[in-house]
């Protein structure tokens, strides 16, 4: 696979809202143990509008910075709670940085990590430690860092990102919300995995997963 | 009973001991091997080394002096079971659980006391002893005292620091040799030194490299473990200084000996690699004893780390902490006992039956409803179906006021929405702020050119939707301010008011703001009351039964046949504690102590009070708890102003009860008494 274009944006936004179905259940009684049992609605709601907003415009006259910033937009308004202003503010960063440009190549699709990663810092606030999906995202966005450093191949990077984000998510177990709804309970959220952190964990998952497979029919 | 006389009973075996759990006390242990284990008398004879006569003396000395009932009280079992639980889930030697509450010493200072029982039966003479750094080290080298051996030596584990606190390594060790009559060994030295070069240079000046080797002797290591939150000891220990921890550590949770680990227990290395002086990871893993002593919330996830990492094979702490990574580790925590168990419980609610559509259109079709039973009061707001306006409220000139927030809370936030009230309210999904379009919405609808006021309670997700919608609405040119309620007093101390949850204080904030609103005062004005109202609210929950969710109909948390949940929230949350289920007589009570006490009214001052159901507890129990509170106000006397009684601010179907009282002036008590018209409250 040669680029990364608008048409894969949309593709690949695709696989997100499918996996957040699927992960919406298990996301529900994961909140339900610290939180208000919504978390998997919210996901799979919020990025279920990005995607269909992203399929019924793909019609190759946007770029992708518009492509994000439309799904940014589709999923705010979609979700409101705290998903909704995160992942918006997320997509935004990495609108920013493909800006006007309709394709990239391919191994430049990692960096979308990292700009999510800011944008969600930047808009939440909240530490390595502190229980959120910053738990998730953050060694994932690292190991992003240090793959491209390395000129390690697309593939690798996404799917050692996602090992990460899965190993950070496992993490939260043993911390003490510090922000958040959680937060509120002190001690009882230790030993209850953070959702936010577990879904964002799975949309890397379904990042790396679709880069291996849009790779493969790229082969073939 | 001395140990000297359990050798003497014992045939075969002069060194048995009980484990570190039962601390010296032989009947402790044999009756916990008796009534916990179940073990035979014969059994409990091999099992401690002496002879079945000596069990059932002990025994039957354990009966008469009440050990039984009294030794093993419920905090010192769940201690010992919990113990016996790390030691196997981590293959510890052993491990030392003190309980985490029936004493005003602090945490510290106890698990310090704990660790120098530990290293009073285990030090023998002869002993090389490495000892780390930190407030926990330096209160087992002050509660240590060991006269009886000889030829002990004490060395310290890492180099020096010039950081300007009392438990430097320096000091940990000194004390700690002082303690037990040993030969102190310092590390000359600096802990973090400039680079690799000098460290390898370091290392090859006599004192230093002497000193170093019997660092490698060591038998025994005694171990603080630090998290790397920014509260912990770490951040003033100035070993890190200089060092951006997240850059290049972001893999670290918690440090050892001045080195960092991973979740797993790994090391983590970055650009202190090669600059540190003191015992590596793999150094300490091959010392026999390894005590490792730590406790506390915040260091969870780092001593779980240790604990994976094998850098401990004897643990103290205290109950909270050990159950908390049990917990961690999914492991069952405190296993149950019989004496404990309750009576049978009634069959849970698996299904909770509701009135519904599709659970997806709940929200909608619920506005679309009340819009039609309130048409007089409320009106759609064009472009949007999750804003509405009042009829009979946005005028040229007025500050306009704008509330919201997720669904559930009912009658909010709608109801509260009129003449006198708000102007606009923006709708979310059950318990999820509304997104950003629908604010801005209520806010231009609300919008009388004086600006507009928003009010939401204090959960992140309002924060940053009302905060993006007031950006947007500075870009239509109309200028917002902003006030967060913090009222409920069980989710954050009174020092940290600004982390409270913002709760059912909200309906007097809401009365307060409106009225002021409504008599065409200044947005400055309107603004600074709003503030003073929440500052003088206090609310505090109890739930008796969970609520259940829309989507799943299942409890939103399961809560015992005999408990109840305090300092509940209004998202169907689990509260701060759980206790057994009190009276109605006892839990207003419960409430009631805990606002005045913050409150602190004079005599004769007033107050208005909200007694809220939290959706499923009808008025009659509302009315018992509102007689007692009364009852308790008179004594204090207090008046009630006002009373509002019933379904204000509710967490969906939870069974429970909010109390809210707000301290009232001469000011807030006239703009509580202003008239207003809204489906929720009507002055007239």
């Amino acid at each position: 696979m040669q680029s990364f274009t608008r048409h894969d944006l949309a593709s690949l936004f695709r696989s997100f809202a499918a996996r957040m179905f699927d992960e919406r259940a298990s996301l529900g009684v994961l909140d339900g143990e610290i939180g208000d049992a919504d978390h998997g609605v919210a996901m799979a709601g919020g990025f279920e509008a990005a995607a269909k907003s992203l399929v019924e415009t793909d019609d190759g006259s946007q770029t992708l910075g518009e492509g994000f910033s439309l799904a940014a937009n589709a999923l705010l308004n979609a979700v409101g709670a705290t998903t909704g202003p995160l992942y918006a503010s997320a997509l935004l960063r990495a609108s920013t940085l493909f800006g006007d440009t309709k394709e990239v190549p391919f191994e430049r699709l990692p960096e979308i990590i990292i700009a999510m990663c800011e944008g969600i810092e930047t808009r939440g606030h909240a530490k390595p430690g502190d229980k959120t999906m910053i738990d998730a995202w953050s060694p994932a966005s690292h190991s992003v860092r240090l793959g491209l450093e390395h000129g390690a191949d697309t593939v690798c990077i996404l799917e050692q990102a996602a090992q990460k984000a899965a190993e950070g998510a496992t993490s939260t177990r043993a911390m003490m919300a510090a922000r958040g709804r959680a937060a509120r309970l002190g001690p009882r959220s230790i030993g209850h995995l953070d959702p936010g952190a577990v879904s964002a964990a799975a949309l890397i998952d379904a990042m790396a997963t679709w880069a291996a497979f849009a790779t493969s029919k790229d082969v073939s | 009973m001395s140990a000297r006389k359990v050798q003497r009973g014992s045939n075969n075996s002069t060194n048995v001991r009980p484990p570190l759990r039962f601390g010296d006390d032989l009947l402790l242990w044999a009756a916990w091997l008796y009534y916990e284990e179940g073990l035979t008398q014969g059994e409990i004879a091999d099992h401690m080394g002496v002879s079945r006569p000596s069990v059932n003396a002990y025994l039957a000395d354990a009966r008469v002096r009440g050990i039984v009932n009294i030794e093993i009280a419920p905090e010192r079992f769940r201690a010992l079971s919990i113990a016996r639980d790390l030691q196997e889930h981590f293959g510890l030697d052993d491990c030392f659980v003190i309980p985490s509450t029936g004493s005003d010493s602090p945490l510290v200072d106890r698990l310090g006391s704990a660790a120098a029982q530990v290293l009073t039966r285990i030090t023998r003479s002869g002993d090389t002893i490495a000892v780390t750094w930190g407030r926990t080290m330096l209160a087992t080298a002050n509660h240590l005292k060991i006269h009886s051996l000889q030829d002990l030596r004490v060395i310290q584990a890492t180099g020096g620091t010039t950081a300007k606190i009392p438990w430097t390594p320096e000091a940990c060790a000194t004390r700690l040799a002082d303690a037990i009559g040993a030969r102190c060994i310092p590390l000359s030295a600096p802990a973090i030194v400039s680079s690799s070069a000098m460290r390898d240079l370091l290392i090859k000046e006599s004192v230093l490299s002497e000193q170093m080797e019997v660092l490698a002797e060591a038998n025994r290591i005694v171990l603080g473990i630090s998290s790397l939150r920014p509260e912990s000891t770490i951040h003033t220990s100035g070993f890190f200084d200089g060092i951006a921890m997240h850059e290049h550590y972001h893999d670290a949770v918690g440090s050892i000996a001045g080195r960092l680990i991973s979740a797993t227990g790994q090391a983590v290395d970055g650009p202190l690699e090669g600059r540190v002086i003191g015992i590596g990871l793999d150094e300490v893993l091959a010392i026999r004893s390894r005590i490792g002593v730590a406790g506390g919330m915040d260091k969870v996830q780092a001593i779980l780390a240790a604990l994976r990492g094998g850098y401990v094979n004897i643990m103290v702490t205290d109950a909270d902490t050990a159950r908390a990574i049990l917990t961690s580790e999914g492991v069952e925590k405190g296993r149950p006992r019989p004496s404990e168990a309750s009576p049978a419980a009634l069959p849970e609610r698996v299904q909770v039956k509701k009135f519904l559509n599709r659970p997806k259109d709940a929200v909608d079709e619920s506005i679309a409803g009340a819009l039609l039973a309130h048409e007089k009061c409320l009106a759609p707001i064009k472009g949007t179906t999750r804003a509405l306006r009042a009829l009979d409220g946005p005028r040229t000139g007025k500050v306009g006021l704008v509330i919201g927030g997720g669904s559930g809370h009912e009658p909010g936030f709608l109801g509260y929405v009129g003449r006198g009230l708000a102007d606009a309210v923006a709708i979310g999904n059950v318990f999820a702020s509304p997104p950003p379009d629908p604010i801005l919405a209520a806010t231009l609808a609300a919008d009388g050119g004086a600006g507009v006021l928003h009010i939401i309670g204090n959960f992140s997700g309002d924060l940053m939707n009302f905060e993006m919608a007031a950006e947007m609405a500075k870009a239509h040119g109309v200028l917002v301010k902003t006030v967060i309620t913090t009222d409920d007093v069980a989710s954050a101390p009174a020092d940290a008011r600004a982390a409270r949850r913002g709760v059912a204080g909200n309906v007097f904030v809401f009365k307060i703001a409106g009225a002021a609103c409504d008599r065409m005062l200044p947005m400055e004005t309107c603004f600074a009351l709003a503030q003073r109202a929440n500052e003088r609210c206090y609310t505090m929950g109890v739930a008796l039964e969970p609520g259940a969710s829309l989507d799943t109909r299942r409890p939103s948390f399961i809560l015992g046949p005999d408990d109840m949940e305090i300092g509940v929230g209004v998202h169907g949350e689990p509260g701060i504690a759980r206790a057994h289920i009190a009276t109605a007589d006892e839990t207003a009570d419960m409430i009631v102590d805990r606002l005045l006490d913050e409150m602190r009214p004079a005599e004769g001052d007033e107050v208005a009070i909200l007694v809220n159901s939290l959706g499923s507890t009808p008025h009659m129990e509302l009315y018992i708890l509102n007689r007692r509170l009364r009852e308790r106000l008179k004594t204090r006397r207090i008046k009630a102003h006002v009373t509002l009684i019933g379904h204000y601010y509710t967490s969906l179907d939870m069974a429970g009860v909010s109390v809210t009282m707000m301290h009232l002036d001469p000011e807030l008590k006239v703009l509580l008494d202003h008239p207003c018209t809204s489906p929720a409250i009507t002055i007239s």
